[in-house]
């Protein structure tokens, strides 16, 4: 049997009609038309998730925990991605959210805007001890993780060793709730809230430690109406909400739901946020050639305007930027972290990775360098009977690209209508 | 087949257009990572590559680099019609640059780049001819040894 946890989006065939929108948007090709169905090639893809943007008939699905998922665990705990709180309208404070999803049926709700300000410290600490490499990248998204490790495998060493926020705070969790509840570990699953289906990959095959410390990841899309009938259905909920202020919340952290959300905050340390998939890789690439190392932290996201734009999220993003920046400054610049505490988790190495990232490269053309060079010959020879229409009827991307599964054996000339048949 | 066996493609530069910035050397990368190069051989000619493509851009007015690979080394020949260098020695100074103040907004014109790409090859050859043209070949070896 195959692994379906590799990956995580999935096309449904049965919603698949075989048109070409997912493979032309995969930014690494690695979607084909297969006997009419689109076909993800595992070692390419990187879970991006711009194919389940772009299909029109909704047949990408993402692999995120499905609500009868939860009922393996009798004390449900979540921990929402701050992007959540843009999805509302203005008058829908955080609060309020995390009220209702308690009422939604979770028996603890995290908030996660100090652990992520927490982390933005981290990364401060981490970066006036460390000179070298320059720059560092940002171990947030983790399909830039994925990126690094099968594109750019110089830069595995470029990443900082300190895991993303919502790791760090299923730790904490783990450490305190069986204690704190009474409640017995095994009995206890802890879920982000997330707006890609990226981190579900992340939580089933962690490139920086053994097992994630999350049970899973539910998607926005999934849950927002939940939240949101049980938000109108409440009203009371909303005074309580606000007669219980018991939550801090950090404007630095809110304020990770945006690109440059991490660097923001970093006085000391000059900076550069990317976002967007194609940006994100030019970027690496000038990284890879040496030409940025003049900066020390480089934040990614590869998700237009950081993950505010994650492929699971309901809003628009443009309205949804605007209602985290609207938070942001009603939060204020205002430290919620203690830098003793910070101090003290930061050297017991609490918040760092447990192994360095590891290059996750695809084969070459062959492994023996003479037949390599052959093959690469050989597809120049192909590419040269294709119209280089890109049309995408042979079922690859582009012609380039039909060129390259020929010569790796997974295509036929015969794919493509228009191809000069080859001299005999 | 034999070890002789060479892979060659060649790369047309149009200078000027800075809009299309190193795609030739993420090309000749990636065609390098196909071919089953160790990463720090790969890195090293696409690093040269890279500043050998830019200063088509930047300088002259049509080029090409011409890419060819046998299993023992890695030659990248780069010729291009232009004004030329009238001084090689202090062209390859360090630091040294006439890049315009345009170009120095958009971050390029340090003055390493020649620098850069002797230091990344394992052998470079450098000739010139003022009002005509400037051509470089530089060698890697596929072994990771530098001479
Ligand atoms: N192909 C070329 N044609 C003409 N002049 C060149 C060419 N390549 C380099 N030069 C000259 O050599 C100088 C140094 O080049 P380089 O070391 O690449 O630094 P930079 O490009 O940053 O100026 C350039 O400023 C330019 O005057
Ligand atoms: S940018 Fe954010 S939302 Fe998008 S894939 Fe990365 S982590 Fe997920
Ligand atoms: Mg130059």
């Amino acid at each position: 049997m195959t692994d379906n946890t590799r990956h995580s989006v999935q096309i449904n065939p049965e919603k698949c009609i075989g048109c070409v929108h997912c493979m032309i948007a995969c930014p690494t090709k690695a979607i084909r038309i297969k006997n009419g169905k689109a076909l993800i090639i595992d070692e390419l893809c990187i879970d991006c998730g711009e194919c389940l943007r772009f299909c029109p008939q909704d047949a990408v699905e993402s692999m995120t925990t499905s609500f009868s998922d939860l009922k393996a665990f009798p004390y449900k705990v979540v921990i929402p991605a701050t992007v959540l709180y843009g999805q509302f309208d203005n008058t829908t404070l955080p609060n309020e959210i995390l009220f209702a999803l308690r009422r939604v049926g979770f028996d603890y709700v995290y908030e996660l805007s100090t652990i992520c300000e927490l982390n933005n410290t981290a990364l401060e600490m981490y970066l006036a001890t460390h000179p070298k490499p320059r720059p560092f990248i940002s171990s947030t998204c983790p399909v830039v993780i994925r990126l690094i490790q099968r594109r750019f495998p110089s830069l595995c060493e470029h990443i900082v060793p300190i895991e993303p926020p919502r790791e760090n705070a299923a730790k904490i969790l783990r450490a305190n709730l069986p204690r704190m509840t009474k409640v017995p570990a095994s009995n206890i699953g802890i879920f982000h809230i997330t707006p890609c289906p990226a981190k579900m990959v992340s939580i089933n095959h962690p490139a920086s430690m053994e097992k994630s410390y999350l049970d899973g990841a539910i998607s926005i899309r999934d849950i927002f109406k939940t939240i949101y009938q049980t938000l109108r259905q409440s009203k009371e909920d909303t005074i309580m909400a606000h007669l219980f202020p018991e939550t801090i919340f950090s404007g630095t952290g809110v304020g990770t739901a945006l690109s440059g959300g991490e660097t923001r905050g970093l006085k000391n340390h000059r900076t550069v946020a990317v976002s967007g998939v194609r940006d994100t890789i030019r970027v690496l690439n000038q990284v890879e050639l040496g030409l940025l190392k003049d900066v020390d932290l480089l934040e990614c996201t590869v998700c237009p305007d950081g993950c505010i734009g994650g492929p699971l999220t309901v809003e628009n993003r443009y309205l949804a930027k605007s209602r985290i920046l609207r938070l942001v400054s009603i939060m204020g610049e205002r430290t919620v972290v203690d830098s003793s505490d910070m101090n003290l988790l930061y050297h017991k190495d609490f918040l760092s990775f447990h192994h360095p990232i590891a290059p996750l490269e695809s084969p070459p053309l062959d492994a023996d360098p003479a037949q390599a060079i052959s093959k690469a010959n050989r597809r120049n020879e192909i590419f040269q009977r294709l119209p280089r229409k890109d049309c995408g009827a042979c079922g690859a991307p582009d012609c380039r690209t039909l060129a390259d599964d020929i010569v790796r054996g997974l295509a036929a000339l015969d794919d493509c209508p228009f191809a000069k048949k080859e001299e005999t | 087949m034999t070890k002789d066996t060479v892979f060659r493609q060649e790369f047309p530069v149009k200078g000027g257009d800075f809009s299309r910035a190193g795609e030739v050397s993420w090309e000749i990368k990636n065609l390098l990572k196909e071919l089953g190069l160790s990463t720090p051989v790969v890195l090293r000619a696409a690093i040269a590559s890279y500043e050998a493509e830019l200063n088509i851009i930047m300088y002259a007015w049509e080029g090409r680099l011409v890419l060819s690979v046998t299993p023992g080394r890695v030659h990248v020949v780069v010729e291009d019609s232009g004004p030329g260098i009238e001084d090689i020695e202090l062209a390859m100074t360090e630091g040294y640059s006439t890049a315009t103040l345009e170009m120095r907004e958009l971050g390029f014109g340090a003055g390493m780049g020649l620098a850069n790409i002797k230091k990344n090859t394992d052998a470079f050859l450098i000739t010139s001819e003022v009002g005509r043209g400037t051509r470089l070949e530089l060698t890697f070896l596929t072994n990771g040894q530098r001479p």
